[in-house]
């Protein structure tokens, strides 16, 4: 009971990170209709600015400023390069934010250096909350699974309870009406892509320390953060949670599971005597192969199901 | 008119080329392929500036066959093993007839390979290997081979310093082994099986894992909640980079307490992103060939690690690239010329000097052999770990030596050697 518990909490906790990550990409791309490759590099800038600013003032004050900076910077981003790169069509911006992805990369390079910095857990966020048979959890933990959950009812009221929402909602289908009816449909769109970015930031900050923070940080999470978007449905906010909690459990999980198809075949009575490749791949043991599942998901919705769990159109 | 000029300026520029060239070969170059960007770049980049430090010293001492310079050319892999191919073919075009390599057994792997048909195919330009890190044991075993050198420890030894400590301490009775899957992991769980049920059978092994390398997973609770349900008390684990980290970083945060005994948690790219209280929540026992705050450490080092913090703003790590260049120096030196195949009959049995008595290349197999010792991380030192000017307030206390005779193991390498 206990150890299915550890999986459940442990795989909500990882769940909960990812969906910080792939919500704004989900937002981003249900709202404009672009696929932000950079998008894991706002992540890391996330952690590297938060890094910055929590070693001279803090690091509830880097929650709130380092989000907010990323959110400028996104929403520069959209207003003076990506809008001009969007006359072109989809693929001119696809190339446009792989470009930037790799654009960050160096610049951070360039600041920080190539190897990772001391970004640490805050002291007074560092003790264990509770434990469960021996196992503790750490507070921080707790405050990240916290946040993210509340970022999530924040970001689902807004989007369907308020006015803004609306509007947001409407430019994303009919934007030629919105903007007739006297909205500025350009400024909802960079808004809409700061914000996206800012919740990427906010995952950075929130993770990097737990992480690591370094330059690659964005190439190791950016396929991870796709295979949520596309087994949630592109542009479903509820997707992504659905996804994100569903990835992250079925990967804990299965770090616990040490069965191999060998272990079946000699459960059910027989013994196979075979050679060196396929001995290797009967040898493999469901945890071996936990990294790699997520894919087989995204690989097995791409078949049965392509517009995912929740999305509405095909992908 | 002009096509005279022309010709006249083509002709001139070659000749100047040429000559410049021809003076650039006065230099001895080695070629040094490690990861320069990518997640394990931190790692690449120290030991490329460890390696440039010590060819640095020979070169201000005055060089090699009087007065030749060493020179270290970097090349990058990206930490992707065809990318190494691809480089070693460059460092072939450009003549280059040394090269060092430590991150990654995969890397080394290609690297022995690769020059095993080039050495074989091109005699008279054969190209040497000097590999300061790759450990992976087959490479002196089964695939040794006369134009590599290996001057770190190879796992089984390490394996072997690190079980003998584990014995000292009665505390241990159940060890989790956790390694990464490719070459250098199964060399290290393999060892790690085998010197366990030699050495101390009173060890009970109650979990076997592999996972996927360098930072690929990034959450390693799903780990440590396993190794916690398995009772262990230690954690035998090769890991390195991100991977040794995050596991450190989330066996800490789970407070789970057991003992770490590792062959890389401290390197110092490791150190500096897991920092002095997680580093110190459990012991984390390495092995390496020294540390600066080892009581023997002798005085003629603790001058060359004074220097090195100069040079590097960061505390010395592989000890072992001093002793490489120093006696790839002083092989070049007693040859009397830099030829490979010359070069590798001076190094074969030779002798240099180690923090704790000298070090010897053994001449069957090309495998160094050293006193190792362990140590593991405290905030109770003297001297504190540095890492580009920033002090992390811990460093290396030593636990015990353990001599070389403890960890000399037999070889099965059946080298076949160039007519002298």
């Amino acid at each position: 009971m206990d150890v299915i518990l550890f999986t459940l909490f442990n795989g909500l906790l990882y769940g909960m990170l990812l969906f910080m990550l792939s919500s704004g990409l989900t937002l981003i791309f249900g709202m404009m209709g672009v696929l932000n490759f950079a998008h894991a590099s706002f992540f890391m800038l996330g952690a590297y600015f938060a890094y910055q600013i929590s070693k001279y003032i803090g690091f509830i004050p880097a929650l709130f400023i380092a989000p907010l900076i990323i959110a400028f910077c996104g929403a520069m981003v959209e207003k003076y390069a990506l809008r001009r790169v969007h006359k072109f069509g989809h693929v001119a911006e696809l190339l446009f934010t792989f470009g930037l992805f790799y654009i960050i990369e160096e610049l951070v390079q360039m600041i920080w250096g190539k190897v990772p910095v001391g970004y640490h857990v805050p002291e007074y966020l560092d003790f264990t909350l509770f434990s469960m048979s021996g196992m503790g959890y750490q507070a921080y933990a707790m405050f990240t699974l916290v946040i993210s959950v509340a970022m999530f009812v924040v970001l689902f009221s807004v989007l369907t309870k308020t006015r803004a929402g609306l509007i947001i909602q409407a430019a994303l289908t009919h934007p030629e009406i919105v903007s007739s009816l006297g909205h500025n449909v350009p400024r909802v769109f960079m808004l809409v892509f700061g914000l996206g970015c800012a919740l990427a930031g906010l995952a950075g900050v929130l993770a990097g320390n737990t992480l690591g923070t370094e330059p690659s940080m964005a190439l190791s999470l950016g396929p991870i953060v796709f295979v949520v978007i596309v087994v949630g449905g592109l542009g479903s906010l509820k997707g992504a949670l659905v996804a994100s909690i569903l990835i992250g459990v079925v990967q804990t999980t299965a770090i616990s599971l040490d069965y191999s198809i060998n272990n079946f075949i000699e459960f059910i009575g027989l013994s196979v005597d075979v050679e060196s490749l396929w001995r290797i791949i009967i040898d493999l043991t469901i945890s071996q192969v936990a990294p790699i599942l997520p894919y087989l998901l995204l690989v097995l919705m791409l078949i049965f199901r392509p517009r995912g769990l929740y999305g509405n159109r095909d992908v | 008119m002009l096509i005279k000029f022309i010709k006249l300026f083509l002709l001139i520029s070659t000749l100047v080329f040429y000559s410049m060239a021809s003076k650039a070969d006065e230099k001895i170059k080695i070629a040094i392929i490690e990861p320069m960007s990518g997640p394990l770049a931190s790692v690449g980049l120290d030991l490329i500036e460890g390696l440039e430090f010590f060819a640095e010293r020979i070169n201000n001492a005055g060089g090699v066959l009087g007065g030749k310079h060493i020179e270290i050319v970097p090349y990058d892999n990206a930490m992707v093993a065809e990318k190494t191919i691809q480089q070693l073919r460059k460092v072939i075009d450009e003549d280059i007839r040394y090269v060092t390599q430590g991150v990654g057994s995969n890397h080394a792997l290609n690297i022995i390979k690769t020059l095993g048909k080039h050495n074989k195919r091109n005699p008279g330009k054969e190209i040497m290997f000097l590999n300061h890190s790759a450990v992976t044991t087959s490479f002196t075993n089964e695939l040794c081979n006369f134009y590599h050198f290996r001057f770190d420890a190879n796992v089984d030894m390490k394996v072997a310093a690190l079980v003998s400590q584990m014995t000292l301490d009665p505390s241990i009775k159940k060890v989790y082994l956790l390694n990464q899957n490719y070459a250098y992991g199964q060399s290290f769980q393999a060892a790690a099986r085998r010197l366990l049920a030699e050495r101390a059978p009173q060890i009970e092994i109650v979990g076997d894992e592999l996972i996927v390398p360098f930072g690929k997973i990034l959450d390693f609770n799903p780990y440590v909640s396993k190794i916690t349900s398995s009772g262990a008390d230690t954690i035998l684990t090769g890991n390195w980079g991100p991977d040794a980290a995050r596991l450190i970083k989330a066996t800490t945060n789970s407070q789970l307490k057991v003992k770490f005994y590792t062959i890389y948690a401290g390197i110092p790219a490791a150190m500096n992103s897991m920092g002095a209280k997680v580093s110190t929540f459990n012991p984390i026992v390495q092995v390496t060939e020294s540390h600066e705050n080892d009581s023997t450490h002798p005085d003629w080092l603790k001058e060359i690690d004074a220097e090195y913090m100069e040079f590097a703003n960061k505390s010395p790590y592989a000890d072992r690239q001093r002793f490489m260049m120093e006696m790839f120096a002083a092989a070049v030196e007693q040859a009397g010329t830099a030829d490979p195949t010359q070069v590798a009959w001076e190094l074969e049995g030779m002798t240099g000097r180690g923090a704790h008595g000298d070090v010897f290349m053994r001449a069957e197999d090309h495998q160094m052999h050293f006193d190792m010792v362990l140590s593991h991380i405290s905030t109770n030192v003297e001297k504190t770990f540095i890492y580009n000017n920033e002090d992390y307030g811990m460093a290396y206390e030593t636990d015990g030596w353990v001599d070389v005779s403890d960890i000399t193991l037999p070889t099965t390498c059946k080298m076949k050697r160039p007519k002298r």
